[in-house]
């Protein structure tokens, strides 16, 4: 076989056990890997609650991780969320993925509670679990520095020990497994971390064809003034973004009150470059090395963070917003959740917090002390506990990132259709409704988006699978990547075949959804949305969304999927239908 | 989706790429729609329909360019593999049907085609081209396919002669009716460009609605920028040329603000051009002749470099202007552009298209661009005659 391993090992931490299991190769050809593979490993456990020692942890790799291909150093984790409940995944790049393929493995299959700490240490020579007394209570930097011998390492911090509902899981290059609070599952599991250690080779069945499909997508990175472009995000990363979000009026401000910040130049993407020596970093085997790190070495936050911790708190301090960017990763929090329940917190209590009290709540928040017991549970229960539900600005109780709705419509419409939670990488439409890629789309119309989104979704599904970067879809489309995955399996893909596995993911993801309660009454924005209007100016009007508009196009969108009027399955046994 | 596709059946009728009783689109968001000429609406949606896309559009194209490509082509080959650069990054190939091997119903045929590929063409059909997520991004691949085999078949012409019954004849018509002459006369053009804002946007507004309207490009591809002081003015990416309102970003000179991330691929050629030239306004397009003319080259029998669009270093010239190679975006044209083109105020680009500036106002770009077209033009033709003999 080419692409896959064909294994995963299966990790029971109530036994003490490690076991390298096959993975039937029609599995793998119809689900390829990472989101999809994790998603179809979840099948017999969907059901347990996020906290139940037998709920799975899941690693999975993709067929393309190990070669060549251009970002596809990634790996999905997935599990059940304990901040929204829903099932969950996260995309996260970095050497760990790799290093994973090369130990002979296409997933990581963890289950059971250890009764101490432990961290696990993945080889091909020998998988073990260790005792981790020694680690449990150490932040990020200490742990990875304490297992770095043993290979690459990815590990919680305080936060996931103390269940912060989202804890991060947080690998040693600086990358994040975010948003969800799977850090909070791996901490309930007693396992501290986790390191790998392989060098093995990942096959390709065409190795000309490969090459000449890797060229094409390198010629369509240079041509995308996203990607490569001198004011793109391999320049300045994602902060590139926050110029262009306050010129279109969608940058959310006090915990989405308005939706520009006189002052987000203090942390644009130049701003960064200029104050803190912002130089190229990136996930491992990526060309376009988005991220960025300080002259120290210190990795600078990304779009969703200087917006969040500057704009939404009303902070314009750059180096403060730094600061609480490295607090979060070394706690083990997740930015954009963090930053969203302080400022809901901040408006229901009549007052944001300034940058000192920032930092002095995110640590209160990663070890449960004082005020952050109650904020460690998120913008949604903290706004319902303070007895102001609809400041919470989340869907499905997982906050909103940094593009406002009533900026951009099809982003409205994502916002509750994913299957994740008030997510923007589930179909991205800012590629579309902002940045033009692969065509520009009015982002002040409904028209068309229900299709668009769902198309969106089952495209990112799939690329979620591969695993690539979504940036690198700014340039390169499924038709190149297509190319790729065909040449290095030896099996046949494109565009229309990746899509239907994207839609077969997606369906499953949203059937698990719903056999735990999630049904039409949970797609819906806050109400602040369809009432209160965004900040005019520059000649662009911001309105409240019109919510019998919505309604119609999430109807629309419903019955492209296939689902009833209250976004469920009718008596339909998806699962039965899948393989 | 009406309204779209009423514009875009305008838009292929107004710039004459296929024929008027031989549009039709198809498109979906909850419920599938179809429009035009009935035989091909029924194709574009019994294809649509199978597909994980919003439109599509089947269409005869006013050329039978397409066609033509697919006699010539030998028995065991499935698709056409266009020259011009900037085409073949976005669509790598063009797979076709023969007429003997379409199927009683197609549909399912060209979805599994369309499954892979943003354009097929249908021999004795069509092309029928795919829009993932707009009407327009069908209207753009049907355009760049109709774009691509223009540019292969004048190569072939002028490489291998006419081979077919027919062949000739069509080939005449098409320079004696189809082809329009080129010209610049009768166009109001600001002649010293101001620094004002507005004067400028609505000028590169109008200058975009020319280049089209003339049908010196089409409308998709070209990008279009005057300077300011610290500000360059520059088209959108993936903005028409004919419709640039709404779609000119300021962009600092020092890079001070990155609202310009949306700004045109080829915004750091437009910007070392300013740079090295002093330049007050700058065009670009893809006008169909410049094109095939500059992938002639008569060193290609003993020259080593294989990838000339990127690779060749040499200038060439046509007609005096400088012909030079270079990838889009961050690849190689930025660097090999500034040079050339500050001493004639045009250059060209290897099987790609043609920068030319204004040192005053847009007249002057405009009007050496019409130049560059006509004389390739001029020099294809007399090429063909010379080969005919
Ligand atoms: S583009 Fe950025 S996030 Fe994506 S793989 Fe590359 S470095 Fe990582
Ligand atoms: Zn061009
Ligand atoms: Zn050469």
């Amino acid at each position: 076989m080419f692409g896959w391993t064909g294994k995963l090992l299966h990790v029971d931490l109530t036994r003490g056990t490690c076991e390298r299991r096959e993975i039937p190769a029609d599995i793998l050809h119809a689900y390829l890997g990472g989101r999809g593979l994790g998603v179809r490993l979840m099948r017999d456990y969907f059901r347990l609650g996020p906290f139940e020692p037998d709920l799975p942890l899941i690693f999975a790799v993709g067929p393309l991780c190990g070669t060549n291909s251009p970002t596809a150093a990634r790996l999905a984790c997935v599990s059940r969320s304990p901040l929204t409940g829903t099932i969950y995944d996260c995309s996260a790049g970095g050497r760990f993925a790799w290093r994973l393929k090369g130990a002979g493995l296409d997933a990581l299959f963890i289950t059971g509670k250890s009764p101490h700490p432990v961290f696990l240490s993945v080889d091909p020579a020998r998988d073990e679990l260790h005792p981790a007394q020694s680690l449990w209570g150490k932040g990020v930097k200490e742990t990875v520095a304490a297992l770095s011998e043993r290979g690459s390492v990815t590990t919680i911090g305080p936060a996931g020990e103390h269940g912060v509902l989202f804890a991060n899981i947080m690998m040693g290059e600086g990358n994040s497994i975010g948003r969800g609070g799977l850090g909070a599952v791996m901490g309930a599991k007693g396992l501290k971390a986790i390191t790998v250690q392989g060098d093995g080779v990942t096959g390709v069945a065409d190795k000309e064809r490969f090459e000449a499909a890797r060229a094409d997508v390198m010629r369509l990175f240079r041509a995308s003034p996203v990607i490569f472009g001198e004011l793109g995000i391999a320049e300045y990363g994602t902060p590139a973004l926050v110029d262009l979000m306050a010129q279109r009026r969608m940058a959310p401000t006090e915990n989405f009150r308005s939706t520009f910040f006189a002052e987000s130049g203090n942390y644009s993407g130049p701003a960064i470059r200029k104050e803190c020596g912002a130089k190229k970093e990136g996930c491992y085997g990526c060309p376009i090395q988005c991220k960025k790190a300080s002259a120290a070495g210190e990795p600078l936050p990304e779009y969703e963070t200087v917006n969040h911790f500057g704009a939404l708190n009303g902070i314009s301090d750059l180096h403060a917003i730094v600061k609480a960017n490295s607090l979060c990763n070394e706690l083990g929090l997740d930015t954009i959740s963090a930053a969203a329940t302080l400022s809901a917190f901040g408006e229901a209590r009549g007052r944001f917090p300034d940058a000192a009290e920032v930092a002095s709540l995110l640590a209160d928040i990663a070890y449960r002390h004082d005020q952050g017991e109650l904020l460690s549970l998120g913008s949604r229960r903290v706004a319902e506990i303070m007895g102001k539900p609809e400041l919470s600005m989340s869907v499905k109780s997982l906050e909103l990132p940094a593009y406002d709705p009533r900026g951009a419509y099809g982003m409205a419409l994502a916002y509750v259709t994913s299957n994740r939670g008030g997510c923007h990488l589930r179909a991205y439409p800012i590629s579309h409704e902002i940045l033009r890629k692969p065509v520009p789309t009015d982002r002040f119309s409904f028209s068309g988006k229900a299709r668009i989104i769902k198309i969106a979704e089952d495209v990112n599904a799939a690329v979620d699978s591969l695993v690539a970067c979504k940036f690198a879809f700014f340039g390169a489309t499924l038709e190149e990547y297509g190319e790729l995955l065909s040449a290095v399996t030896g099996v046949e893909y494109g565009p229309e075949s990746l899509k239907a596995i994207g839609d077969r993911i997606y369906l499953t993801e949203r059937y698990y959804n719903c056999a735990n309660g999630f049904s039409h009454a949970h797609d819906t924005l806050p109400q602040r949305f369809f009432e209160e209007a965004g900040s005019a100016g520059e000649g662009i009007e911001v309105p409240p969304i019109d919510r019998v508009r919505f309604e119609e196009e999430l109807q629309k969108y419903y019955r492209i999927r296939g689902l009833d009027a209250e976004g469920g399955f009718g008596g339909r046994n998806l699962l039965a239908e899948l393989p | 989706m009406r309204d779209q596709i009423t514009k875009y059946t305008g838009k292929l009728l107004a710039d004459r790429s296929a024929c008027a009783d031989g549009i039709a689109f198809a498109a979906q968001d909850d419920v599938l729609i179809t429009a035009g000429a009935p035989e091909l609406a029924a194709l574009a949606g019994g294809t649509l329909s199978r597909l994980n896309s919003l439109a599509l559009v089947a269409a005869r194209p006013s050329l039978p360019f397409a066609d033509f490509l697919i006699a010539r082509a030998g028995q065991g080959e499935e698709c056409i593999v266009p020259q011009d650069t900037e085409t073949r990054t976005f669509l790598h190939d063009i797979p076709f049907l023969r007429r003997q091997d379409l199927p009683d119903d197609p549909g399912p045929l060209l979805a599994r085609l369309l499954g892979t590929r943003k354009g097929v063409i249908v021999e004795g059909i069509g092309i029928v081209a795919v829009g993932a997520i707009t009407v327009e991004q069908a209207f753009i691949n049907y355009s760049s396919v109709f774009h691509s085999t223009f540019v292969k078949y004048l190569q072939d012409v002028l490489a291998d002669g006419f081979r077919l019954p027919g062949e000739r004849e069509a080939f005449d018509s098409f320079r004696r009716q189809w082809l329009r002459p080129l010209s610049a006369t009768g166009l109001d053009f600001i002649p010293a460009l101001s620094q004002e804002k507005e004067e400028i946007l609505a000028e590169i507004e109008r200058v975009g609605r020319y280049t089209v309207e003339r049908g010196l490009v089409d409308s998709f591809f070209g990008n279009i920028s005057a300077v300011a002081g610290e500000l360059i003015y520059i088209s959108q990416t993936a903005a028409s040329l004919d419709e640039l309102r709404g779609c000119i970003d300021p962009v600092p000179a020092d890079n001070s603000s990155t609202t310009g991330i949306t700004a045109s691929s080829e915004l750091l050629a437009h910007r070392k051009i300013y740079e090295q030239t002093g330049a007050r306004v700058i065009l670009h397009g893809h006008p169909k002749f410049s094109v095939v003319m500059s992938m002639l080259c008569d060193r290609k029998a003993e020259c080593a470099i294989k990838d000339c669009w990127k690779d060749c270093p040499h200038v060439r010239e046509l007609g005096g202007t400088p012909v030079v190679a270079g990838e889009i975006g961050a690849g190689g044209l930025a660097k090999r552009v500034p040079p050339v083109i500050g001493a004639g105020g045009s250059a060209i680009v290897y099987g790609h298209g043609v920068f030319t500036l204004g040192r005053e106002g847009f007249g002057e770009a405009f009007a050496a661009m019409v130049d560059v077209e006509n004389f390739c033009r001029d020099e294809y033709f007399r090429r063909v005659d010379g080969a005919k003999g």
